[in-house]
């Protein structure tokens, strides 16, 4: 093989071992950045929701304690309020839906709601109930609280989720980074041996060369360097040999 | 000393070892895994540094054997090396010593694992895990040789320096007849038994990966609760009967598939070999019995299974010995030490020289009794000479010594004397599973890192026979 092609090839396998670190890394980098869009998209967003669910459900839960009290423009307002943001917090979890256990709980959260619904929906201020905390506590305050332990389920879901979204994105992260490593410590071993052969079979002949040409005695018949490669070196050292030849030829 | 042309002969084994990662590739590619991307990696740095050297330095047909004992170790650790890349590409539990431990642990066929739940591994990785198993069964330089053939007297020097002294002399063949006979032996055996355990049911990738582990006497499984997650009798009967041939000197084994006159039937320590595995099984079933372990009938198919996979060094459990009571613990770490036959894939001290030691004290007891006697020890038609019997006593001894120290460091370490003993045993004797923490249903996941690191060592001093090893220190002497 020539010498051209040696150093090229080597030169060549170096660049190739860093184009497919490089490229892996990017394939590597380009799933992080996926799954950190997914983490945003899919769990942030029904966590979110369900944290704006239990917030519009207390405001609700409080309304009905004004009610309760009499406080009927006070407690209507503040239940409307909170119906609202509840009602576009779960549309929003509902077109959000990402897990496999996502819908079935939201499918409940909607059926309890609807029941906590109709208990305050009927006149409240004014009946036998105003006043009756017995009444509040078996029935309005435990509709709320099955509402509210089917949303902090579905946040958790969306917690769990994340966190394993967050862990396999270590993961990720690792896998990313190691070829860049591997690709560098095998730069470094390859560099060495790369040295080591330019060195050994392109530097070490040609000086081995100069010295047999400087030491070259008249009477000496050919020049050998222990050249064993069938390159460059060894056509130089036969030219040179057959120069001699043909001035001790010529003589 | 030829520098380029030993870093020539390891970018053969490194492309030995670039082959079959490019086979788990296609494995991986084919099944969409998260694996395949690290596997293609692995494949790539492998085949740039194993063709890298074969564009400048010529192809030498003459090869010293100091050169050859060097191409050997370092063939060994480059192997590793390029064989951990996988699974520290891949992740999960794989670190850089977990990584180094279960590549080390794979290609000096010990089998020992740090993975807790195997069967969440990818099988790109499985089939990686298995083929670590089966290029160091029969060698790593051999296997490089049936790749990348190669003439002259480097041939020669190669299957010298792979092969263990003891082992060169038992074939009694030409180096290159010896290459051909284990060549055609693990092949067959390979081959017989991927086709027996897929008759018995089970999966075709599964029967592979556990008949590379079988016949190379590795142990590595694609289950977490090895041979025991098949409940099969069948299963376990065929994987018995491979380990006890895998166990056996594989130039036995060619005479006797050929029909010669020195095979299995023949020779004493084939026979002596069988007979302490048969005495072995006995004493631990009974002793399982007796302490009502289990029934009779379980007793003996537990008790066959672990004795056998432990004298023959390959590893694979049905059950879970750390349980069983001390004295059948202690018949197990006794197989552990003693391994199989010399010209097998088993590693540790071997029979052949448990033998050859008893005999030596026999000859000294007589030469007790008559000082002017001249006695000659004999293993079969085998003379054995002083010299050799003094060589089996100095590896004897230095085995003893490396199982002392690595014991006193690792249990500096802070860990229990059983698991720190057994698992110095298991390593060094390529067996795979010890006792306490690391037991047969166990790993070595819960160990220290500086620990790991020691038993890596102890792995592959035992799987280069520890002279070769020890070699490379005087070679500049």
């Amino acid at each position: 093989m020539k010498l051209r092609l040696k150093i090229l090839s080597g030169f060549l396998l170096l660049v190739a071992m860093l184009i497919v670190a490089g490229g892996l890394s990017i394939i590597e980098f380009s799933k992080i950045s996926r799954s950190v869009r997914d983490l945003l998209d899919d769990n942030y967003q029904s966590i979110q929701a369900s944290q704006s669910m239990l917030e519009a459900l207390e405001r609700e839960d409080s309304g009905v304690l004004l009610l309760v009290h009499g406080n009927w423009n006070q407690g209507r307002n503040t239940i409307a309020r909170a119906d609202s943001v509840f009602q576009s917090n779960l549309r929003k979890a509902r077109h959000n839906i990402t897990e496999t256990n996502e819908r079935p709980l939201i499918d409940s959260i909607i059926k309890q709601y609807g029941r906590f619904n109709r208990i305050w929906e009927k006149p409240i201020a004014g009946t036998f109930k105003e006043e009756n905390l017995t009444w509040y506590y078996q029935t309005s305050h435990q509709a709320f609280s099955t509402v509210k332990h089917s949303v902090n389920q579905l946040m958790s879901l969306n917690q769990k989720s994340m966190y394993q979204e967050a862990t396999d994105l270590r993961e990720k992260a690792k896998r990313a980074i190691m070829p860049g490593i591997v690709a560098i410590l095998s730069a470094f071993i390859f560099s060495f041996l790369f040295n080591f052969f330019i060195n050994h079979y392109l530097i070490s002949p040609l000086e081995r060369l100069i010295g047999q040409l400087e030491n070259f005695r008249p009477d000496s018949l050919r020049l050998e360097a222990g050249i064993k490669t069938r390159d460059e070196l060894k056509r130089l050292q036969d030219a040179i040999n057959d120069l001699i030849s043909r001035i001790k030829f010529s003589k | 000393m030829r520098k380029d042309l030993i870093i020539r002969h390891i970018g053969l084994v490194i492309l030995l070892n670039a082959f079959f990662l490019f086979i788990a590739t296609l494995i991986s590619g084919l099944k969409g895994e998260s694996a395949f991307i690290p596997l293609l990696y692995s494949t790539l740095v492998a085949l740039i540094f194993g063709c890298f050297p074969l564009l400048f330095v010529p192809r030498f047909d003459d090869l010293q054997t100091r050169e050859g004992i060097v191409i050997v170790v370092s063939g060994w650790v480059v192997s590793c090396l390029i064989g951990m890349l996988p699974y520290l590409l891949w992740g999960g539990s794989f670190g850089i010593v977990n990584a180094w431990f279960e590549s080390v642990s794979g290609f000096t066929t010990t089998g020992s694992s740090i993975l807790i739940d195997v069967e969440s591994l990818p099988k790109g990785l499985l089939f990686w895990r298995a083929s670590t198993h089966w290029i160091g069964g029969i060698g790593i330089i051999l296997f490089a040789l049936l790749l990348f053939p190669r003439s002259g007297t480097s041939r020669l020097t190669l299957i010298r320096s792979e092969l263990s002294d003891i082992s060169q002399r038992s074939f009694r063949a030409k180096a290159t007849d010896i290459f051909r006979i284990i060549l055609f032996v693990y092949v067959g055996l390979t081959l017989l038994e991927v086709l027996f355990l897929t008759a018995a049911g089970m999966p075709f990738f599964d029967a592979i990966a556990h008949s590379f582990a079988t016949v190379a006497t590795g142990g590595f499984s694609t289950k977490n609760t090895s041979i025991a997650a098949f409940d099969s009798m069948t299963i376990e009967l065929i994987v018995m009967f491979f380990m006890v041939l895998s166990g056996l000197h594989f130039g036995l084994l060619y005479a006797t598939i050929t029909g010669r006159r020195e095979n299995i039937f023949r020779s004493p320590v084939a026979r002596y070999y069988l007979l302490f595995l048969l005495v072995g099984v006995l004493l631990v079933a009974l002793k399982l019995y007796v302490s009502d372990y289990t029934s009779l009938g379980r007793s003996f198919r537990e008790a066959a299974f672990q004795v056998i996979s432990l004298g023959t060094t390959t590893g694979f459990a049905t059950t879970d010995t750390a349980a069983w009571p001390p004295l059948t613990r202690l018949v197990l770490v006794y197989f552990s030490i003693q391994c199989a036959c010399v010209g097998s894939t088993s590693g540790g001290l071997k029979f052949d020289r448990v033998l050859i030691g008893l005999k030596s004290v026999k000859k000294q007891i007589r030469l007790f009794l008559h000082p002017n006697a001249v006695i000659v020890s004999k293993l079969g038609k085998l003379r054995i000479s002083q010299e050799f019997e003094f060589f089996v006593f100095a590896f004897t001894v230095l085995y003893a010594l490396v199982i002392a120290i690595s014991t006193l460091i690792i249990s500096a370490l802070g860990i229990d004397l059983e698991t720190a003993a057994s698992a110095v045993i298991a390593t060094l004797g390529n067996v795979g599973p010890g006792f306490g923490d690391v037991s047969s249903l166990g790993n070595y996941a819960s160990l220290k890192s500086a620990a790991k690191m020691i038993l890596t060592l102890d792995m592959l001093l035992g799987r280069l026979e520890m002279f070769s090893v020890l070699a490379l220190f005087y070679i500049k002497k």
